[in-house]
């Protein structure tokens, strides 16, 4: 039923997609239909995708918009592009197939390679060289990386193959979504691309590496990953310093925006310390106990950071287009970056922080908070000079729209709404409760 | 349904003067919404009776951080259902008052918005059994201290000011205006309540609740040791002696009387100020220290307030006996008065219940006599336009109202027989006779002449505003309705008070003291101190003590001369020696050139070139992958 919807839908965002060379607002219609029918039939499938889902709809249709911005050369293509990265993200939920998920993260990462060169007038064909290069060399890595962790799986001892496999992974997704030190490519590709195609690049395209990354480590948990945990750990300390710091220090908008995208996915890779780790504990790990309840509450904290990384660069992406956007907007972003309660960063924060606590990994608590704490400056220096008055114009709405679901955590207090979806997905990728 | 009554009680004041605060540019509206924030604290009027007579004695606990044991407790008890009606019906009195006294007043919403907010606090404070949720209500009561105090800040008018402008002693100025009087009342309050507040987290460490009522006081004692007792108790104390301005902390008070005389008359006599005594009655009332005797360093904390009580009784009374300024007078003699609820209630530890009872009784006294003689104190101010004691017989029988509050709050006040607090005081110098056993006869004498000289205090006030003193040079005796509703429902209270004394049975032993021997003979002394009061109001002989007395024995000097020329010694000092070294690490050497080192770092790698990010992505790839299979390798 379901994957018949999702053909159905993918039948209707390629339609759209041909037609829109004839009738422009296809592509736009297409893809709109498209997500709300695989929208429908996840949500009716299985109910305890519906809060994921919605979001994910929601960043995929504020996208869509937003390209309204820009005069694309594809204009009705880069419509069914970012409809497809938003099909893939929704499904990635819904599968227990290795092949799905790398497929999931291909469909993702793929349209964002011709999206990246949109400009107005032409193609920017500099900036695209760079991106794809990493990109490709990211996929690679990550994919290597996945197939080796599945093989170990069937193995007694894998020992060196783990470990190689692991490093793989990590350094795949780190790659392809700028974590430091491999992040050479972000302030340069988000300072000279278009800032609306950065937007999507910057918020949809983040979450899918995450939970592919997720499910592959979860699957492949044993307990090696305890030792091998450290690896990822001082690459997230060592990406939020040099995002903050980079950004603490930067004086272009779109180049702030970049490293504290490093600095953000620095926070988001936190979780994937804790969740793995979690699990095999879990799982009894000798001399360790926890309560299962911290595995959703890492992934509850893992997704709404990335929620909240995608509206946040959504609506500083877009004020940067069309030089400012109304003040008030900017600064909510600028606090639910910062992690002020009860914003949804502050909950992505905590929610990563208490099982990060949980698994000893104390001195990166530590170093999250201190990196919220430089980053408090340069978001607010970020929303005080992108704030402007009010106009009506498509970027207020965007800005609008994203601000009300970055509020949806403080409009329903506590969140415990969104931690009881969180139970149910954890154990659709694996995690017995 | 009960938590409705609370949350009215506690939220009618300050949602009801909200209004008036955000009106405060509209001249039209300020003058009307006052009436609304009076009518919020007749809610609470009414709340805390319906406690009273429908609320049965226990806890009532709303749960808040059950996890952490700070919960919204509230206990109605003995204490607390009088002394809610008291503080209720105390504030409602004064904002009718204060209808009257306020008007034309050049800041209308800030007067209001801090006058309500204060009698939320207050209310919050009495009945709080978490300790947590008091010091909440506890830090409300001094910010809108702060807030009344300075009310008018702007320090334009001398008739708001303190000590005579200019008089210098040495090299002090020995007078305040308004926005001092505030500062002086902040700085030193804070003084208190910071140590307060670690007494409290100790508590909570230590007892693991913070409910007063179920704490286990007696195991806490015993789990922290004498040093730790002794430690917990004091660093208690000096939140309640600064908030009662008991010596050395009571130079705030004085200066106090920079704001208005409805701040005085609730805040500075009745209230506020009683708190710190309230609390340490509330809290002995659970410890229950007569049962602990077998705990080491409690006796020395209790002769320590005993004795602070004490010797802040007779200063009062002393400082005020040479004093000038109405309500820095009364000032003087709450000081003293707390003082002796103070002592009364330490006392306990000896005697038992008994003295704790006593001490809450002249509580209960004080407040309504003594808001009553403020009351009467702000009429006189406006129509005399002078803050000195001025106006003979002539005057007196122009403002009669005034003349007859003031005689009977003066004389049921100081413990003249048969009136009301002398049944108080009877039981006050039982509970001292008590003491001559354990610490002799100082506690006894010490009480005694307090008394007799804030006996001859008063009557002095009596007489030098309305019978034997100057002509006062301006006079302004009509209207003011209002002004005198207020005291003289005040002052009735006093009759109501007599009446509860015979008939309940807690205050039965009241009585029996009264009819003592001891009690007859000291009550006696003080009617004829009183007589000498009213008769010879001033004492030419004297008139050099009494400026030494009016001086407040130079205690401003340690307020304002040694301890912050001590505090600028030692600021100099960080400023000099310590601030390069703080400075040097997180404003201009480490901290920014770590951060400058790095971002340089960081920077430095962004060259633009396709090649050279390739050539570190892969480098670092290939190092990464290298240390892993050299790391995984024995695995």
């Amino acid at each position: 039923m379901m994957e018949l919807a999702m053909i159905a839908a993918l039948a209707i965002l390629t339609l759209g997609s041909v037609l829109s060379f004839k009738y422009r607002q296809l592509g736009f219609y297409g893809a709109i239909v498209a997500l709300v029918i695989a929208f429908s039939a996840i949500a009716f499938s299985a109910s305890h995708f519906l809060y994921y889902g919605i979001f994910i709809l929601a960043i995929g249709i504020i996208n869509l918009v937003s390209l309204k911005a820009i005069k694309s050369e594809i204009r009705g293509v880069d419509y069914g592009l970012v409809g497809l990265m938003t099909l893939a993200t929704m499904y990635i939920f819904n599968t227990n197939d290795l092949a799905m998920v790398l497929a999931a993260l291909v469909l993702v990462s793929v349209p964002t390679y011709i999206l990246v060169m949109i400009r107005e007038g032409g193609a920017n064909v500099e900036v695209g060289l760079k991106y794809i290069t990493f990109m490709v060399f990211a996929t690679v890595l990550f994919l290597i990386g996945a197939i080796i962790l599945a093989y170990t799986k069937s193995l007694p001892n894998a020992g060196l193959l783990y470990v190689l496999g692991y490093v793989m992974l990590v350094l795949g997704l780190s790659l392809e979504v700028g974590v430091a030190p491999l992040h050479e490519w972000v302030p340069d590709v988000f300072s000279s691309a278009d800032p609306i195609p950065i937007s999507i690049i910057a918020s949809l395209a983040k979450i899918v590496p995450f939970i592919a990354a997720l499910w592959i480590l979860i699957y492949t948990a044993n307990p090696l990953t305890a030792s091998i945990t450290m690896f990822t750990a001082v690459l997230a300390a060592i990406s939020m310093f040099t995002g903050n710091i980079g950004a603490l220090t930067s004086k272009e908008h779109a180049r702030v925006l970049a490293y504290s995208t490093v600095a953000n996915m620095g926070y988001v890779l936190a979780c994937l310390v804790a969740i793995p780790l979690v699990v095999v504990i879990g799982d009894g790990l000798p001399g360790f106990v926890i309560k299962p309840e911290f595995i959703y509450l890492a992934l509850a904290g893992g997704l709404l950071l990335l929620f909240a990384n995608a509206m946040g660069k959504i609506g500083f992406f877009n004020a940067i287009k069309e030089e400012g956007a109304y003040s008030p907007l900017m600064y909510i972003l600028a606090f639910s970056f910062i992690g002020v309660p009860p914003l949804m960063g502050f909950w992505g924060k905590l929610f990563i922080l208490l099982p990060l606590v949980e698994v000893g990994y104390t001195w990166l608590v530590a170093l999250v908070v201190i990196n919220s704490a430089i980053s408090i400056p340069y978001y607010i220096r970020l929303a005080s000079e992108l704030g402007i008055g009010w106009k009506a114009n498509l970027t207020n709405l965007i800005c609008v729209a994203v601000v009300v679901i970055t509020l949806v955590t403080v409009a329903f207090l506590p969140v415990d709404w969104f931690l009881e979806g969180m139970k149910s997905l954890a154990q659709t990728i694996g995690v017995v409760i | 349904m009960n938590e409705w009554v609370f949350l009215l009680l506690l939220l009618a004041p300050v949602v009801s003067s909200i209004p008036i605060a955000l009106a405060y540019k509209s001249k039209e509206w300020t003058e009307k919404l006052p009436y609304l924030s009076v009518l919020g604290i007749f809610v609470s009027v009414l709340m805390s009776l319906h406690i009273f007579f429908a609320l049965e004695e226990g806890p009532y606990p709303y749960d808040w951080i059950p996890e952490l044991g700070i919960n919204f407790v509230f206990m109605v008890d003995y204490l607390s259902s009088y002394m809610g009606v008291i503080t209720a019906v105390i504030a409602f009195f004064i904002a009718i008052y204060g209808l009257d006294y306020m008007k034309g007043d050049y800041r209308p919403s800030w007067y209001w918005f801090f006058f309500n907010l204060f009698t939320a606090s207050m209310l919050l404070v009495v009945y709080s059994d978490n300790l947590l949720l008091l010091f909440i209500g506890w830090e409300g009561l001094g910010a809108a201290s702060w807030g009344l105090i300075g009310h008018w800040f702007r320090d334009d008018d001398e008739i708001a000011y303190v000590g005579k402008t200019g008089r210098k002693v040495g090299p002090l100025e020995l007078s305040w205006p308004p926005s001092f009087g505030g500062w002086r009342a902040i700085s030193t309050i804070r003084f208190g309540d910071v140590p307060m507040f670690f007494a409290i987290a100790a508590i909570w460490v230590f007892a693991g609740n913070l409910n007063i009522s179920e704490i286990e006081w007696g195991t806490l004692f015993a789990t922290i040791g004498a040093a730790g007792t002794v430690i917990l108790l004091l660093c208690l104390l000096m939140g309640l002696f600064t908030k009662s301005a008991q010596v050395p902390f009571s130079e705030w008070l004085m200066t106090a009387m920079t704001g208005p005389t409805t701040v005085s008359a609730l805040l500075h006599s009745a209230t506020m100020v009683a708190a710190g005594a309230f609390v340490f009655i509330k809290i002995t009332w659970y410890i229950e220290p007569w049962t602990l005797h077998g705990v080491p360093g409690l006796e020395s904390v209790y002769i320590l307030v005993l004795f602070v009580g004490l010797i802040s009784g007779l200063y009062g009374a002393l400082a005020g006996s040479g004093m000038h300024e109405r309500k820095v007078l009364l000032a003087a003699t709450t000081m003293s008065s707390i003082g002796l609820m103070f002592a009364a209630a330490a006392a306990s530890f000896w005697v038992g219940h008994f003295a704790v009872l006593v001490a809450f009784w002249y509580m209960a006294v004080h407040a309504f006599a003594k808001a009553s003689l403020f009351l009467v104190s702000g009429h006189l101010i406006h129509a005399t336009h002078s803050r000195f004691l001025c106006g003979g017989l002539e005057f007196g029988k122009k403002m009669k109202p005034a003349f007859i509050v003031t005689i009977i709050a003066t004389t049921f006040l100081v413990g003249m027989p048969p009136l009301t607090a002398y049944w108080v005081k009877s039981g006050m110098d039982e509970v001292m006779e008590h003491l001559i056993h354990d610490l002799g006869i100082v506690p006894l004498v010490l009480l005694i002449l307090t008394s007799l000289v804030y006996s001859g205090l008063l009557a002095k006030f009596l007489s030098l505003n309305f019978i034997k003193g100057e002509k006062p040079h301006h006079e302004h005796v009509e209207g003011g309705g209002l002004m005198k509703l207020g005291y003289v429902m005040m002052v009735s209270v006093l009759f109501l008070l007599a009446y509860l004394i015979f008939t309940s049975e807690e205050t039965a032993e009241f009585i029996h003291a009264g009819m003592a021997e001891v009690s007859i003979i000291v009550g006696i002394l003080i009617l004829l101190a009183y007589v000498v009061g009213l008769v010879k109001p001033r004492i030419a002989a004297l008139s050099r003590l009494g400026t030494f007395f009016s001086d407040r024995m130079y205690l401003p000097f340690v307020n304002d001369y040694i301890l912050p020329k001590t505090g600028f010694f030692v600021s100099h000092i960080v400023n000099e020696y310590g601030n390069r070294g703080i400075d040097g690490f997180f404003n201009t050497k480490v901290m920014p050139g770590l951060f400058g080192g790095i971002s340089k770092g960081i920077r430095r790698i962004q060259v633009g070139g396709l090649t050279a990010y390739v050539k570190i992505v892969l480098g670092l790839v290939m190092i990464f992958l290298i240390i892993a299979s050299i790391g995984g390798m024995g695995l």
